[in-house]
């Protein structure tokens, strides 16, 4: 999985007319003569999974709640389905579902009765919708005990739960998965983007795992001292593409050597000191080199693929400040 | 409107579902039929009480079980706001498409159901215990009276439940919430006697004061009262509103 420039076959999909479900305006908030947002813009469309990325303090949270209306903005707007969560707050909140932070909930009432009271604060939940959001997160068997006895994964799928209850065009999380364990990490992963898939709704999720965000989003939004640093895509690494190998073997420059007359072969770096050359190479012209490589008498130890991971790039981008 | 009905009914079914819900409540029937059975034993006060309705008119109000049912519902409903924070369920419920507004309007007016409520299972322990001491029934113009003081000491409830309410709202805090209650209806027995005063909360709130020993004050009558009670329960409540619709909610 490697990060692109915002790549043709999605500016095409975007093409296709999909709906521009959040878009940030110069988003600003200001407590005193501190900035904490700074003119934020950027936008997320219908079917799409974006990650909210930065360091500690860089205003992830700030700018979630002020989506939410949780915070009022000092400056610039937020746009949900077109419509302005300062102007038509509820026309426009009435289009999310969120998890702010931790998922809360009263804690003396069944997993049912806090959906319940979630439904009768919209216009159109039923009970059968209830239901099928219960069976959807596989909540069933815990729906009438106490949320008080949830562990902290259920009540994240409950939290999701709630949050999908009137069919929202954007899900907004605030750390989704912190404090889970690393099977309840894959299963949150899992439901979003089969929500995002299935429901085609649009997804706003910050964490401070990268490797996360690598896994689930189509596109990264990272953000420091409240400003927009970099906007990308995550694309997903296809047959075609030539992938950074490293060869670990006895003779390097032998080997250097007897690759040069390969020509799928691409040599770039030759490292003395550890034994190992970097190379780019299709997958399917690997087992090619490695018979080149015996032939000419060359020992090959270790073949490794070499990505460069979301965190590198991350680092790079925000000047290796600590990430949160 | 169903909208709004719906909100009450959340705000409601919040407060009667804990568990503790139904501890002010016992804390209320109990003391009610303690204290009858006191007066009824050792108390000469009681000698001329001929019926359970003139027994409740004399009790119901402020001077009566009326405080201590202020309190239990102060206690009561004084966490309304406070404890949406202090959960961290602040976010799930602002985040709906129901203005602030409306979200506080619907807790205050289940806070003042549960004023009523303890009013109301004063009302029903004090006739049943006095019943049984005074014998049940009474006149027509005792339940009258009966009627009235159970309105003015649920009007004395109300008026520290709403000054609970505002501070709940302001601080966030269950604590100060409850404390500022209390207080409020113990300063009720402190006259200051000089003419300012009258403009004060405390000595209004206790309406059942000028059936009983007349004016605390000079210049104070029912209908004043009532007027300063009003205004003072409508800048609490918009106290309230303000701070509440114009807080962040971070962290």
């Amino acid at each position: 999985m490697t990060l692109t420039q915002r790549n043709m076959s999605q500016e095409t999909e975007r093409a296709d007319g999909a709906e521009t479900v959040l878009q940030l305006e110069n988003l600003t908030k200001r407590i005193g003569r501190k900035t904490i947002v700074d003119h934020l813009s950027f936008e997320v469309k219908q079917g799409e999974i974006v990650g909210l990325l930065g360091p500690n303090g860089a205003g992830k949270t700030t700018a979630i709640r002020m989506m939410t209306g949780l915070i009022r903005i000092s400056g610039g707007d937020v746009r949900i389905a077109g419509k302005s969560i300062r102007a038509q707050f509820k026309e426009a909140i009435v289009h999310v579902g969120g998890i702010i932070e931790n998922p809360e909930f009263y804690p003396y009432m069944s997993g049912f009765d806090n959906l319940k009271q979630a439904a009768r604060m919209t216009d159109s939940v039923t009970d059968t919708r209830i239901r099928e959001v219960i069976a959807l997160l596989g909540l069933e068997e815990a729906q009438y005990k106490k949320v008080k006895t949830y562990s902290l994964g259920m009540r994240q799928r409950l939290g999701i739960a709630q949050a999908l209850l009137d069919r929202p065009k954007l899900l907004i999380l605030d750390e989704p998965t912190n404090g889970l364990d690393p099977a309840g990490i894959r299963e949150m992963r899992d439901y979003l983007k089969q929500i995002a898939c299935s429901e085609r709704i649009a997804i706003l999720v910050s964490s401070h795992l990268l490797s996360e965000i690598e896994q689930m989003c189509s596109r990264v939004v990272v953000i420091q001292n409240g400003r927009l640093v970099t906007e990308q895509s995550v694309r997903h690494r296809t047959d075609s593409q030539q992938p950074a190998i490293r060869i670990r073997v006895d003779k390097p420059e032998q080997a250097q050597e007897a690759l040069r007359t390969l020509g799928q072969v691409q040599v770039q770096e030759v490292r003395e000191a550890e034994s190992e050359l970097l190379c780019r190479v299709s997958d399917t012209d690997i087992p090619g080199m490695i018979d080149t490589l015996r032939l000419a008498g060359v020992a090959v130890y270790r073949i490794t693929e070499t990505t460069k991971s979301l965190e590198d790039e991350f680092l790079q981008w925000t000047g290796g400040s600590q990430i949160a | 409107m169903r909208n709004f009905t719906r909100l009450i009914q959340n705000e409601w079914l919040k407060l009667t579902k804990k568990r503790s819900f139904w501890v002010p409540v016992a804390m209320l029937a109990a003391i009610s039929v303690l204290v009858t059975v006191m007066l009824y034993k050792f108390s000469t006060n009681v000698a001329e009480v001929d019926s359970a309705a003139q027994y409740l008119a004399s009790m119901l109000g402020a001077s009566g079980l009326g405080q201590f049912a202020a309190i239990l519902a102060v206690v009561g409903t004084a966490g309304i706001v406070a404890q949406e924070y202090s959960q961290g369920t602040i976010k799930f419920l602002l985040i709906r498409s129901r203005s602030r507004g409306e979200i506080l309007a619907s807790k205050y007016i289940a806070a003042a159901g549960y004023t009523l409520m303890m009013t109301l299972v004063a009302g029903v322990s004090l006739y049943a215990a006095g019943g049984f001491a005074f014998g049940f029934g009474g006149t027509g113009a005792q339940w009258a009276d009966a009627l009235q003081s159970g309105i003015y000491g649920f009007v004395y409830s109300l008026v520290y439940v709403t000054l609970s309410f505002m501070m709940g709202a302001l601080t966030r805090s269950t604590g100060v919430a409850i404390g500022a209650g209390l207080m409020g209806s113990m300063f009720g027995g402190i006259v200051i006697f000089k003419d300012f005063y009258k403009y004060f909360l405390f000595p209004n709130a206790d309406l059942t004061i000028y059936e009983k020993v007349g004016p605390p004050l000079p210049g104070m009558s029912i209908g004043f009262s009532l007027t300063v009670l009003g205004v003072y329960m409508a800048l609490f409540l918009a106290a309230g509103y303000t701070g509440f619709k114009r807080r962040d909610v971070a962290g």
